[in-house]
């Protein structure tokens, strides 16, 4: 069993790698050069060289061959309608998850067997597989996707990270990715091509978000026209008369996700917005806390609520400080509105109001006209959803107004860099990059640079919360997280910005909006391809391990096994399967491990090369890269 | 929906049992007995999730041109010839000349045939004008779009990212290999510092020299052929089109752009021409013995296959009808003939109300040449000793919502006979039943008959055969509290008289078996769908 990771690690301790990039990406060279690759080359219509690579997202799937700009195809993983094919959190019901499991495991085969079949066809037996992983994906995905490659037949798989394959698309290796995909948005400090994992920033303002943002903003603000009940009152009977709002089952998940796409966009930063709170909060005289936050999920569970039980909810949470930064957040039933006499709930709805009309002022965007299936085949012909110019222009906010618990995208990357040594924040300030499919809104890059100077600007995130205890508390200092970012202000620059601001520092210019024009959604992919073209791209997993594990593990399941004892020391009761798997959240081994660890890796000098696997999946093992990097800025500044 | 039956295939499950059907994940173990294999060494079904799957050849189907497989790759998986999709709606386009500049009279025939030429689109009425497309000849459109897409920025980049990528791995490959003898010889000859303790590395670092140490990790910088910021699409512009909007139309939808990787326009008027994606005929093998299971002929003309092993010449196909809902069809029918709209909104009432009991007809056809036996059981999510009574009971926590009853003995089913295929539905009733009773099954027929005159009332049991086709009645009782649909899992198991295991090669064979026949089980389980059961007080429980 010890000739499980042999062959790549043989190959990597060959090259004593005094910089992690070279050896990484050498590393892995080589490891395409092992003889099991020599040995499958077999005959087919591709030759071998290209391999597949899939970018698997919960929601969209990138696939096609390496060595190409583009990827073959680009589909839903789940049908248009479906949900995610995996979510944040799991259930905990063991028969529930067991479920769950089933039915993901399902669809992946079905999707990655589509990807041969349908999208490539090309024979599984014969290709390579790079597959591009988030850096957070759950290992039991990774499990379960390299499985059935497996009993597919293919040769090897690799895992490469998302964030690095995208800083390569853009033709570096040093950056901070930010990549803000369907479920979450990931922001990664790279250096020098080594992903420094523990750094990793997250937050569930993403897509999805998105998504459920814009379906309560739509319901409380948009306005939908059913079809007319007879040809001729499509004539008679004017629009205004027919309008009503939205019944929510007119705003299926298709609907929504055409208007997300289609329909919305990211508008500048309203400067008026903290003036706005301001007057609005002397003119209603102050006091108490102006308003309520909640997530838009409560609130659409409100929404079906009795106005009076609404009424209930919006006291309890009012207690809650209101922040500016979520105030926009707040979906309210504006039914509620008249009947509710509660002076609290009436302010906060009427702050509400007040703040889309606010927007409504601002916002030049045109309101649109969208065809919908109505709810009851009653009329003729199809619905009529007018969406509101200022929704398609603000339902973004979103992402970009954080709070205690989730910050928003540019406080990610702040406290990202916050985490990085001191040396490194210059130089990875300066080449921001932002990918994945959310980032793909007109206009999200620009405003995603003016977020992270206007959070820099701002003494504090939330300056509502700190008025309000200053009220209270005049004496209390300023809690200010950023300040000693601050200096490097002028040195913030978006690589993929499509219209950087002007420069305010010579390196900044350098890099702002010098990355190729690719999209930001498929900069991995990109990446990925390279990668595969370059022969680098990860470890690889090789058939033949994973099939001997499989033999062995039906032996005996509780079969300790001698080669497994690097990952039993931190984890026991994963499967064995996806011991081999690269994993850099279960390799603690850094060259100053405790001695328990080097002792088992038996020969120490080659023990503590062969204790930092090489691999981009694996972790920069923090001490190393800091010293790398004390050495290196020295240089580099 | 209709009501179906779906076969099982047991790939996804280690055990044979079926899942229990309300499960959502069940619903991929069960296929239709048309998509589903049937492989004779294993003697077992095959689905198409499970078998394993080779390419045989590639076409396009909208020329039916074989491709052949040296050129798919170039091709990149596209018709290379004169097949495209319309952008907007995937319908094929078709190259038409373009109209003569003026539109005067000059519309003679002389001009017609000189082109140039365009792609037009006949349902939506695109055309490739609007996008600065013409063509000097109807043929080799692709041949002559292909000097766009060799220059295509993404591509273009793409080669310089990698020669970009390829010096610097060569680059760090030798600094390494120098390092590691450096610090080899280094090692070698001063005994304190071959090991490798940070310091030491670090140490050496600064000795080798500022200049290689920034060579090695900071690669050279690399320079974009085309900037993003400088790109033709995207940033403000896209903004500024999204903010002065009027239709939703004028945006291209998702699955029109996610495929580019290069920014580009948003605009629908902006899309390209879609070569159309080729597809392959496959030949599927058994998973576990690798014997092929279906394999179509070559030519890609031919919808032909040299070797076909489809479960639906293996096992008793098998229909679900519902009598009350057909009777309603047709009175629907009968009553709506002329009116059109107002049908379909009625149509959802005519279903299964809770607390009720209807009867069903499991319709099963034999396509084996061998007279088969079949008996049904059906699987039971939580044993019960009265199914009959089952469903009265409230407690739908603990008991099926429903309970079913068949007929549990064996009922036989007649072989399959070519001739029958030349005969008319009406004079086969009369002839059919003699010949039956002249022919091996003639005791079992008759019993069966006999018990059926005796059962007519009960509607649980055989109702009617013909030719090779057997009409079992079944019942269903609800219970009050019944939600959801009515789904459940049957088993159904048949034997075969058989030596021979490929009973489908030819009639005569079976007909002089001489050798002793030889009694084969096959069983197989279904999921049977009824359909959704209405709730009683449908106004009062709402969602």
């Amino acid at each position: 069993m010890s000739n499980v990771p042999t062959t790549p690690r043989a190959n990597r301790t060959v090259h004593h790698p005094t910089t992690p990039a070279t050896n990484r990406l050498n590393s892995s060279h080589i490891t395409q050069a092992s003889p099991h690759y020599t040995t499958t080359r077999r005959h087919s219509l591709y030759g071998v060289e290209d391999r597949v690579v899939v970018d698997p997202g919960s929601r969209i799937w990138k696939v096609g061959f390496s060595g190409e700009g583009k990827p073959r195809d680009v589909f839903f993983a789940a049908g248009k309608e479906a949900q995610a094919l995996w979510k944040l959190s799991r259930t905990s019901d063991p028969q529930a998850r067991l479920e769950e499991d089933k039915m993901l495991e399902v669809r992946l085969r079905h999707c990655l067997r589509s990807v041969f079949h349908d999208s490539l066809l090309t024979d599984p037996k014969a290709r390579k597989v790079i597959i591009i992983e988030t850096p957070l994906l759950p290992m039991y995905i990774k499990e379960m996707m390299a499985r059935i490659l497996f009993e597919n037949q293919v040769p090897s798989v690799s895992f490469a990270p998302s964030h690095l394959l995208s800083l390569m698309a853009v033709g570096r290796i040093t950056g901070l990715v930010i990549d803000c995909g369907h479920l979450e948005s990931v922001a990664l400090p790279i250096f020098a091509g080594r992903p420094l994992f523990p750094r990793i920033q997250t937050t569930p303002l993403a897509g999805e978000r998105l998504t459920s943002h814009l379906r309560a903003l739509l319901l409380m603000f948009a306005t939908y026209l059913p079809p007319p009940t007879s040809l001729s009152a499509a004539i008679n009977v004017p629009a205004a008369n027919r309008a009503t709002r939205v019944p929510p089952e007119v705003l299926s998940d298709l609907v929504v996700e055409e208007i997300k796409t289609r329909c919305c966009f990211v508008g500048p930063a309203l400067d008026s917005r903290a003036k706005f709170q301001e007057e609005y909060n002397a003119a209603a005289g102050g006091g108490a806390d102006s308003s309520s936050a909640s997530s838009d999920v409560d609130m659409m569970n409100v929404d079906a609520e009795s106005t009076s039980s609404h009424a209930g909810f919006e006291s309890t949470t009012s207690s809650q400080a209101g922040e500016v930064s979520s105030e926009f957040s707040i979906i309210t039933n504006s039914q509620a509105e008249s009947s509710v006499p509660v002076s609290s709930t009436v302010r906060s709805e009427g702050y509400l109001e007040a703040l889309a009309s606010m927007y409504k002022k601002h916002s030049t965007a045109t309101d649109l006209k969208m065809r919908v299936t109505p709810v009851q085949q009653t009329g003729t012909g199809m619905g009529t959803l007018i969406i509101p110019g200022w929704i398609r222009e603000r339902a973004a906010e979103v992402l970009f107004e954080g709070d205690v618990d989730e910050s928003s995208l540019a406080e990610t990357i702040l406290n990202a860099l916050l985490k990085i040594p001191v040396d490194l924040r210059k130089t990875l300030a300066s080449s921001i990059l932002v990918s994945g499919g959310t980032a793909m809104l007109p206009g999200f890059i620009p405003r995603l640079h003016s977020e992270i100077i206007r959070s820099l600007l701002t003494p504090t995130p939330p300056p509502s919360r700190n008025s309000d205890s200053s009220k209270r508390r005049p004496t209390l200092p300023q809690y200010d997280k950023y300040s000693t970012l601050r200096p490097l202000m002028p040195y913030f620059a978006i690589l993929d910005n499509p219209s950087p601001p002007t420069a305010q520092s010579e390196r900044a210019r350098g890099n702002a909006g010098k990355a190729p024009a690719f999209t930001p959604a498929m900069l991995a992919w990109v990446g990925g391809s390279l990668a595969g073209a370059l022969k680098t791209g990860g470890s690889e997993v090789i058939r033949e391990n994973w099939d001997e594990l499989g033999e062995e593990g039906d032996e005996s399941n509780v079969h300790a096994d001698d080669a497994m004892d690097i990952s039993e020391l931190t984890t026991t009761a994963t499967p064995k399967k996806s011991n081999i798997l690269p994993d850099w959240t279960r390799s603690p081994l850094r060259p100053g491990a405790p001695s328990a660890i080097a002792a088992k890796l038996g020969a120490p000098a080659a023990g503590a090369h062969a204790a930092v696997p090489s691999t981009p999946s694996t972790p920069a093992p923090p001490s190393t890269s800091f010293n790398f990097s004390r050495s290196r800025s020295s240089v580099a500044t | 929906m209709a009501p179906s039956v779906l076969y099982h295939c047991p790939c996804l499950s280690t055990s044979s049992v079926p899942p229990p059907p309300h499960l959502p994940s069940s619903s991929y173990s069960f296929h239709p007995l048309n998509t589903l294999f049937f492989c004779e060494e294993c003697d077992a079904v095959r689905c198409n999730q499970c078998v394993s799957v080779e390419v045989s050849s590639y076409y396009c189907p909208n020329c039916l041109f074989e491709v052949p497989s040296a050129s798919v790759r170039a091709e990149k998986n596209r018709c290379a010839r004169n097949c495209f999709m319309c952008p907007n709606c995937r319908n094929t386009l078709a190259a038409v000349p373009a109209d003569p500049p003026e539109s005067s009279d000059g519309r003679i025939s002389g001009s017609v045939n000189e082109g140039p030429y365009i792609l037009y689109c006949n349902h939506c009425r695109w055309d490739s004008v609007e996008i600065g497309i013409t063509f000097e000849k109807p043929t080799g459109l692709a041949a002559q779009l292909q000097k766009f897409e060799d220059s295509a920025p993404d591509s273009l980049e793409f080669d310089r990212l990698k020669e970009h990528f390829d010096a610097f791995l060569r680059q760090s490959a030798l600094a390494a290999s120098t390092t590691a003898a450096a610090s080899a010889a280094l090692a070698r000859d001063i005994p304190g510092v071959g090991k490798y303790n940070p310091l030491a590395r670090s140490t050496n670092n600064r000795g080798y020299g500022k200049d290689k140490s920034v060579n090695r990790d900071e690669m050279t910088e690399y320079r974009s052929r085309s900037e993003i910021s400088q790109a033709a699409g995207g940033g403000e512009l896209d903004v500024e089109l999204m903010n002065g909007l009027e239709e939703v139309d004028e945006v291209a939808s998702l699955d029109q752009r996610w495929e580019s990787s290069w920014v580009s326009s948003m605009q629908t008027k902006d899309l390209k021409p879609i070569r159309i994606p080729l597809h392959s005929k496959r030949s599927k093998r058994c998973p576990a013995c690798t014997h092929i299971l279906i394999k179509p002929e070559q030519k890609s003309q031919s919808v032909r296959y040299k070797i076909k092993l489809v479960a639906s010449n293996y096992l008793p196909g098998i229909v679900v009808v519902l009598p009350h809902v057909r009777q309603a069809k047709e009175e629907l029918l009968k009553r709506n003939l002329g009116k059109s709209v107002s049908a379909q909104a009625e149509e959802p009432s005519v279903g299964m109300v809770a607390g009720r009991s209807y009867e069903f007809q499991l319709n099963l056809t034999n396509p084996l040449y061998d007279p088969i036996e079949v008996r049904l059981s059906v699987q039971r999510v939580h044993v019960s000793t009265a199914p009959a009574k089952e469903g009265v009971s409230p407690e739908k926590a603990k008991r099926p919502p429903f309970a079913i009853s068949l007929p549990t003995t064996k009922f036989p089913i007649s072989p399959f006979a070519e001739a029958w295929e030349y005969e008319d539905d009406e004079d086969m009733f009369g002839v059919e039943d003699d010949e039956l009773g002249i022919g091996p099954t003639s005791a079992t027929v008759k019993t069966t008959k006999d018990k059926d005159g005796r059962a007519r009332p009960k509607t649980v049991g055989v109702l009617e055969r013909k030719a090779n086709k057997t009409v079992v009645g079944g019942e269903i009782v609800i219970g009050k509290e019944a939600q959801g649909s009515v789904k459940f899992n049957m088993l159904v198991s048949y034997t075969y008289r058989s030596d021979d295991p490929a009973p489908s090669e030819s009639g005569d064979m079976d007909g002089h078996n001489a050798r002793a026949p030889e009694i084969k089980t096959f069983s197989f389980y279904t999921v049977v769908d009824l359909g959704p059961i209405i709730p009683r007080e449908e106004v009062k429980l709402d969602l």
